[in-house]
């Protein structure tokens, strides 16, 4: 779970509309990317994938408050043009829920959207290494850790001092930023451990149910394994 | 996840005064309230906005209780992150009501806006391809639903769930999840060719106009309010 449920007005001006240039400049290149592509085929595919990953999120881990998002997923079964797109509309569909704010829209499209990019580009780097569950499960750890890194990022950029967010007078907070970015990095990476590991333990089972039940799903992915080959490996 | 089903109906059926009110009124009231939230730098005037929404929420016949429930939800994470600034309590404060204020006035919108008069309008600024996205995803997001809470029901009544095994309780959801996004890809499959029999050539949304009415000063009106209240109370 890599996206941030910071309020409107709390992140710099300057960060979440640069979110939002990089997310408009990324979703162009995937539209060019996916030029040759008939999308109109597409849509269905996308929408529902789209919409597996919003019911997916409303489950949540219990006791340390982490929801699955599926990206990886997305990212494997669309492929990277068209999951960025996925996580999007995501995204917009969970803005317009009051499921976060407005403004980090494109900073959260950016999260879940290198998510999607990200997992499907390592799961086709370690084809025929590993087995199917195998593959999934290591392509989702490192790509939630590079994704939450850049969560901490994003935070360390915005943890702007409080004297700096109120009016008022509040001194004495001048060199806490820098103590409290490493507190909430150590936060952040030891219950996201727990959350990678569970999210990549799902995922590998997901991929490899539909390598079992539907593998034509992810024969851009699978390459030239056969159905029978894919399901013999995985164990 | 917010209860998309109840919000839907409550969209779709409610006929109070904010439900008359052209969409493009209310997508700039959310902006307004958005922009008194990336302004204000002291909570009292956004305290006094929230009660103001909450009043047109009322007045208007909204269910404005379970707005004020679902406009909450932010505000776990705004605690969190003002204490993790270790900014005092104004700060926390701040941060609180900055979540919940646009949190409401989204909700306001989505509980009198059916969701796809909103998408027509993004229409105008989204490429194709978005907004039909936007489209089917909410049109299988209810499917979809209702199959999370059929599987949910026949997993419990085969005893597939068990507490303290996380093992078997992961392995039993994961093959849930998959079913759902076998099923879901079956379904927008057989969709898109009852679609392509009907004619689809790659546009599912009409494209929504910005027109303002005369009943459109209620959400201008308050939006602007609020955010002339944040730049005056500074």
């Amino acid at each position: 779970m890599t996206h941030m449920h910071i309020p409107d007005g709390v992140l710099p001006v300057w960060l979440w509309l640069l979110g939002f240039g990089i997310m408009a400049a990324a979703a162009a290149f995937c539209l060019f990317r996916l030029r040759t592509v008939d999308l109109k085929k597409k849509v269905p595919l996308l929408g529902a994938v789209s919409a597996a990953m919003l019911v997916v999120m409303s489950l949540e881990i219990l006791p340390i408050a982490y929801h699955i998002n599926l990206t990886v997923v997305a990212g494997i079964l669309l492929g990277p043009a068209l999951g960025f797109l996925a996580a999007i509309i995501t995204n917009l569909i969970l803005a317009f829920m009051g499921h976060g704010g407005i403004t980090v829209i494109g900073l959260n499209t950016l999260l879940l959207g290198s998510e999607a990019v990200l997992g499907h580009t390592l799961f086709y780097l370690f084809k025929k290494r590993l087995p199917v569950f195998w593959r999934a499960a290591a392509a989702t750890i490192l790509t939630l850790f590079i994704t939450t890194m850049a969560l901490i990022g994003f935070v360390a950029i915005s943890h702007i001092e409080p004297v700096l967010i109120l009016h008022g007078d509040e001194p004495g907070h001048v060199h806490e930023s820098v103590v409290t970015i490493k507190r909430f990095a150590v936060m952040v990476l030891s219950l996201g451990v727990l959350g990678w590991i569970i999210e990549a333990a799902i995922t590998g089972y997901v991929v490899r149910f539909i390598s079992q039940v539907k593998p034509d799903l992810l024969a851009h992915v699978l390459h030239a394994e056969k159905p029978g080959q894919s399901q013999g490996n995985e164990q | 996840m917010i209860d998309v089903a109840r919000i839907d109906h409550w969209a779709a059926s409610g006929t109070g005064r904010f439900h008359q009110v052209s969409v493009g009124a209310k997508m700039v009231f959310v902006l307004l309230v958005v922009a008194s939230a990336v302004l204000a730098r002291n909570p009292y005037p956004l305290a006094i906005g929230y009660g103001v929404l909450l009043v047109v929420a009322m007045a208007t016949g909204l269910h404005w209780t379970r707005v004020i429930v679902l406009s909450w939800y932010g505000a776990l994470f705004a605690l969190l992150y003002g204490l993790s600034l270790r900014g005092g309590i104004w700060t926390v404060a701040l941060l609180m009501i900055k979540a919940i204020t646009p949190a409401f006035a989204v909700l306001m919108l989505i509980v009198s806006t059916p969701y796809p008069r909103i998408f027509s309008l993004l229409n105008v600024f989204f490429p194709e391809i978005l907004a039909a996205g936007l489209f089917m995803t909410y049109r299988t997001l209810f499917i979809l639903l209702d199959m999370m809470d059929n599987f949910a029901a026949a997993i419990r009544f085969r005893g597939g769930f068990s507490p303290g095994s996380l093992y078997k309780n992961s392995a039993n959801i994961s093959r849930g999840i998959g079913m759902l996004l076998v099923r879901a890809v079956e379904r927008a499959s057989r969709l898109y060719a009852v679609m392509a029999v009907r004619g689809y050539s790659g546009s599912m949304a009409e494209k929504g106009t910005i027109r303002f009415q005369r009943q459109d000063w209620l959400p201008l009106g308050t939006g602007a309010l609020l955010l002339l209240l944040v730049l005056v109370w500074k």
